[in-house]
């Protein structure tokens, strides 16, 4: 191989490394992307009483956010996804949360910071369906990023914001 | 130094985040090591080795036994170190080392029983782990316990692998 052929593939290993480095800062995506089967398909408990799946907003630009009120980062992160519901609806973008948690916390607290969206409680169920989302280690808060036709796209593990989800849904919008 | 140099140090430098994720995070079971024993007939002392960056919640630690019969008193939790939290205001939490002396009224000719430990806590990295519940079996006659198989939240989905505890 010429010498400047091995530099230039050096360079590109190189700068591909770095991307990906950067691209998966520890603690801003989980290790792997899957659409587990069924995911659109398993019922969860809504706030409402009755059971929903998250397949009710398919076709939109789903974004998952496992909570709980107990959990501080959470609520962080929540006054943020209300702006971003609130002024992107129209393009397409539905939140959707799913708190591990008591229900009797759960609607209070709604009800305090003013969520916009969809909330659905669970526990075991809650959190199988976040583990085999890639979040083994069950810690919160974890979001998903589901495209128009219900394939997982985007995971992150603890607090995201506005600025870091805008681009990643645009792409999607 | 050369640019294949500086490069590859990029590469590398970065290369750990690629394949970190969640591997920076420690399990709960190994950010919260629990331990316990029975120490006379009538106080259980428990332990949890709290790994560094990481902390549990005073208010959340909870103890129950089976039988029901083996009767727990007011756990004697130690002081705790006040965090100023954004949302919830003053909170206790323990870091490092923590040691709770749980009083216990043993029925006669009890041999073993099962100690329920419930907690929950938080890293500093910005996430909070699922409430945890493990289960040791503690006797008269029985040392220092780990947890068992099963215990936690995740533990009985067969998610995370329990970690002994020395």
């Amino acid at each position: 191989m010429k010498r400047g052929t091995k530099i230039f593939l050096f360079i590109a290993v190189a700068l591909a490394a770095l991307a990906a480095g950067l691209a998966l800062h520890p603690l801003n995506r989980g290790p792997v992307v899957v659409t587990p089967a069924g995911l659109l398909e398993t019922p969860l408990e809504s706030i409402d009483g009755g059971k929903q799946p998250l397949g009710t907003w398919k076709g939109k630009v789903l974004v998952v956010n496992f909570w709980a009120t107990w959990c501080a980062p959470c609520r962080k992160e929540i006054p943020e996804f209300i702006r971003m519901q609130e002024r992107l609806k129209d393009q397409g973008l539905q939140f959707v949360g799913i708190a591990i948690d008591e229900k009797d916390k759960v609607v209070p607290y709604i009800r305090e910071v003013g969520i916009n969206y969809p909330v659905l409680v669970g526990e075991l169920d809650a959190v199988e369906m976040s583990r085999s989302l890639g979040n083994e280690l069950g810690a919160l808060p974890f979001t998903v990023v589901v495209d128009r036709s219900g394939k997982v796209v985007h995971t992150i593990l603890g607090a995201t914001s506005e600025a870091s989800l805008e681009p990643i849904l645009k792409a999607l919008f | 130094m050369s640019l294949q140099r500086l490069l590859l140090g990029i590469a590398l430098g970065c290369a750990p985040a690629t394949w970190a994720g969640q591997g920076d995070l420690l399990t709960p079971q190994q950010a919260f090591r629990l331990s316990a024993q029975l120490v006379s007939r009538n106080e259980i002392v428990v332990r949890y080795d709290i790994a560094p960056g990481y902390y549990l919640y005073r208010d959340k630690l909870k103890f129950a036994t089976e039988p029901a019969a083996v009767a727990l008193g007011v756990p004697r939790t130690p002081k705790a170190a006040v965090h100023e939290d954004e949302f919830f205001g003053r909170v206790e939490i323990y870091r490092g080392p923590v040691v709770i002396r749980v009083p216990v009224k043993l029925p006669a000719g009890t041999e073993r029983f099962t100690l329920t430990a419930r907690s929950q806590g938080c890293a500093d990295a910005g996430v909070c782990y699922t409430p945890q519940q493990q289960q040791l079996v503690l006797g008269p006659g029985i040392g220092a316990a780990e947890p068992a198989g099963s215990g936690s939240l995740i533990d009985s989905l067969g998610g995370v692998r329990p970690e002994k505890t020395p």
